[in-house]
Order: C-alpha cells, then sequence, then structure tokens
C-alpha cells in the first residue's frame, strides 16, 4: 500500500461558535482524483482550507505528507499546489513577471511545461493582470499551481470562469498530472459533468459533513432508481428498505435507493408480491446529488 | 475506437470493459490489436487514468488482453476461444434491459418485441452483406 498524501481525522472548524465542518476524516492516495460537490455554503471551501492550512482545524487533525497541514515545512509546500477560488494575482504585473515571482519560490519550477500551457491556453505573458479578463486569470492561477509539478493539487472551483473550450483543456491537463499515478488532485466544482469524466474518489459535503465519500463506482452502483411495476394494482405499503424517496403513481412507483446491492435487490424481490416487476435505473452524478438534497 | 458516456450513468469502467470484450469476443478487435496506452485514451475521452487502468487490469486478468513488457496492451490470443456463447450474451444482458424497460413502456408483449428484433436482425444482416458485395 502507498502512504496517503493527505489524511484527516475527525477534523471540524467552528467560527465564532458556529460550526462549519465537523468530523471529517479521509485519505487522498497517489493516483487520486477526488471530486469535491456540496451545494453553496456547505462547507466545501472551509474543507479545502483546512488542508491547505490556511486556518487551523478545532478539532480532529489534517495531515499532508505526513505533517500537520497548519504547520507545513517548507520541504512539504514545494510538493503541494493550489488554485483559490478568490485569485491571489497581483494586478498591476503582467502575467510574465507573476510567473517569475512564483517561480523564484521553487526550485523545481518547469518553465517549459509553463511556457507550453500558456501559448495553448492563449494566456498572454505581456498583459497587465489589471486588465485580464476572469477567465484569463484562472487560466494564469492554474498556470502557477501547476508549474512546480507538485504531488497534490488542490483546486476551488478552478473553472468557474472557463469556457468549453478552455475546460477541456483543462481537464486534459488534469490527467496528465494524474496520469502516471504518483500525483494527486483534489478539486470541487459545480460542474457536475466534469467531477464524473474525472474523479475516481467523490466526497460529498451536506450539512457540514462529509455526507458521502468513496470510489466513484462504487457510489454510482450504491445509489439508483427503481421503478416498480404491477399491472393489477401496487400494495398499499411498499416496503422497501434504505428508500430516499418513494413516489406512487396508479400502477407504478418510482424509489429511490441509497446503498443498494445484490442482496437488497433480492431482498426488495422477496418483500414485494409476485407480480410486482422492479426494473433497476442506474442515475447520473447530478441525479445522485440532486437525490440526496431532496 | 470506442464510445464512452460519461453522463450515462453506467459507471465509465464498465462502458469501457463491456466494450472491449464484445469486441474482442466477436472478433472486431482480432487477437493482436494493439490498444491505446492508459494516458491517450484517459485524454482521447477526457476521463480518469485510473479507470481505465482499472479496465486493463480487470481484463488482463480475465484473460481477454495481454500486457507486453514495454508495449501496448494487445487483445489475448485465447480471447475467442475462452467465451462461448453463453457468455458473450451475458455481456449483451445491459442492452437487453435497456429494450425490456422501453417496451414495457410501450406496453409490447414478448411476442412483439422478439418479432421486431428479429426484422432488425435480418434488415441489418441485408446491409451489411450488401455493403460486403458492394466493396468486392
Amino acid at each position: 500500500m502507498s502512504v496517503p498524501y493527505a489524511v484527516a481525522r475527525g477534523l471540524g472548524k467552528s467560527f465564532y461558535g458556529k460550526t462549519v465542518l465537523e468530523d471529517v476524516s479521509f485519505d487522498v492516495e497517489p493516483g487520486d482524483i477526488v471530486g469535491v460537490l456540496g451545494k453553496n455554503g456547505a462547507g466545501k471551501t472551509t474543507l479545502l482550507e483546512l488542508m491547505l492550512g490556511f486556518t487551523p482545524p478545532s478539532a480532529g487533525s489534517v495531515e499532508l505528507f505526513g505533517h500537520a497541514s497548519y504547520r507545513l515545512p517548507g520541504s512539504a509546500k514545494a510538493r503541494l499546489g493550489f488554485v483559490p477560488q478568490q485569485d491571489e494575482l497581483v494586478n498591476p504585473l503582467t502575467a510574465a513577471d507573476q510567473i517569475g515571482v512564483i517561480a523564484s519560490f521553487y526550485p523545481r519550477w518547469d518553465d517549459a511545461l509553463v511556457m507550453r500551457l500558456a501559448r495553448a491556453w492563449e494566456v498572454d505573458l505581456g498583459e497587465r493582470i489589471k486588465g485580464m479578463s476572469v477567465g484569463q486569470r484562472q487560466k494564469l492561477s492554474i498556470l502557477l499551481a501547476l508549474g512546480h509539478r507538485p504531488d497534490l493539487l488542490i483546486l476551488d472551483e478552478p473553472v468557474a470562469s472557463l469556457d468549453p473550450v478552455a475546460r477541456r483543456q483543462f481537464l486534459e491537463q488534469i490527467i496528465d498530472v494524474a496520469a502516471d499515478g504518483a500525483r494527486s488532485v483534489v478539486f470541487s466544482s459545480h460542474i457536475v459533468s466534469d467531477v464524473e469524466r474525472l474523479a475516481n474518489k467523490i466526497w460529498i459535503v451536506k450539512d457540514h459533513r462529509l455526507y458521502w465519500q468513496g470510489d466513484f463506482d462504487a457510489l454510482k452502483d450504491s445509489i439508483v432508481r427503481l421503478h416498480l411495476r404491477a399491472p393489477r394494482g401496487l400494495p398499499d405499503s411498499l416496503p422497501i428498505p434504505n428508500a430516499l424517496t418513494v413516489q406512487r403513481n396508479g400502477v407504478a412507483a418510482t424509489a429511490v435507493v441509497r446503498d443498494w446491492t445484490a442482496e437488497l435487490h433480492h431482498d426488495v424481490a422477496d418483500r414485494l408480491d409476485r407480480d410486482v416487476e422492479v426494473e433497476i435505473e442506474p442515475l447520473t452524478l447530478e441525479e445522485i446529488f440532486l437525490e440526496l438534497h431532496r | 475506437m470506442f464510445i464512452l458516456k460519461p453522463h450515462s450513468g453506467v459507471p465509465i469502467y464498465r462502458q469501457l470493459s463491456e466494450q472491449i470484450r464484445r469486441m474482442a469476443a466477436s472478433g472486431q478487435l482480432p487477437a493482436g490489436t494493439e490498444l491505446p496506452s492508459i494516458r491517450d485514451l484517459a485524454l482521447e475521452h477526457a476521463i480518469n487514468p485510473m479507470t481505465v487502468s482499472k479496465v486493463y487490469s480487470l481484463l488482463e486478468a480475465e484473460g481477454v488482453l495481454e500486457r507486453n513488457r514495454g508495449k501496448p496492451m494487445t487483445i489475448a490470443r485465447v480471447a475467442r476461444a475462452q467465451s462461448p456463447a453463453a457468455k458473450r450474451v451475458q455481456q449483451l444482458e445491459p442492452q437487453l434491459e435497456q429494450v425490456v424497460l422501453a417496451a414495457r413502456q410501450l406496453e409490447l408483449g414478448e411476442t412483439d418485441v422478439t418479432k421486431a428484433l428479429r426484422n432488425t436482425w435480418e434488415k441489418t444482416d441485408e446491409r451489411s452483406v450488401r455493403r460486403r458485395t458492394g466493396a468486392r
């Protein structure tokens, strides 16, 4: 087993007595691409900021590369890259100057990579940051986070202002980072279709907790929609275990079920009348997300 | 080479593994065919490289693919012999379920559907015969 890059145990954060996040535990392994989903205000940004050590935890711990992230030594910082939701670019500088400033902090800076991406992403290096569009600023922030080839890349809503072409270029870059299985990415996004493509692990932040976390494939297999049909009418009670929602509509009903397994399928079949037909429909990530927030 | 729909609800690894199995079993991808590298396939479809590597390992364990030192993965020589018709029919299961689901919604019976299936079968058969003879 490889050593996880990031480990949290019982992590929590309160501001002025108000709980923003509680009891969060996770591991990020080398090669993982973690997609963080959650409604606005669910606590995603706080979670990422705790990982980055921008703020100390109120409870529990989070470690990066074996060090408490709040007191990260320089050697560990050099292995970390991040793109905050609000960029930290210096307005009067040109893109090239800003790149130079950041590069000076890192002995391992890959200038060839940055120049190649700047060209591919159409970032004008001579342009002053002050005059850049939100999308251009976002691209530049991502470039700056990739330049030192971090082992762990943490991005908070990195693509919110990017057009579809730039978003695809960004996705390709993330794939490139993760392709050798030695580097990891944690990113939050409201663009569920991007998360669906890239993530092998999903974290769903809800009610200030890590409401669901695990393998994306397992998530897709474990939350399904059942379609029940009985030509002679459905029984009055529908004993469906783990049901999140049940909707009846005459001779048919639909139910969304969590923790679905083959055994549960038999269980449901046993509990229902013989002439009730059960069909299983897999759900997209967006549907799963919506169902979990009903 | 493959048709992957990340937003379909069916996990990507299953879509990919089923397609490779099917194409290997049918001979559409003959033994020895080289598969794209993990990185290339991931980039082409903008999907997680780990998903591709998971599929390749799974199919290697099943004997569908062969790993070659320093070279691309290939379709295994024995892939076809190893899967009798009954096994290959299993791979049709997801598509069949889709058809049955749609048929039920349309309130069609089993006989209607088998008849339609036979028609479609014959139609595509004619088409492929025509295409084959036309090409010569």
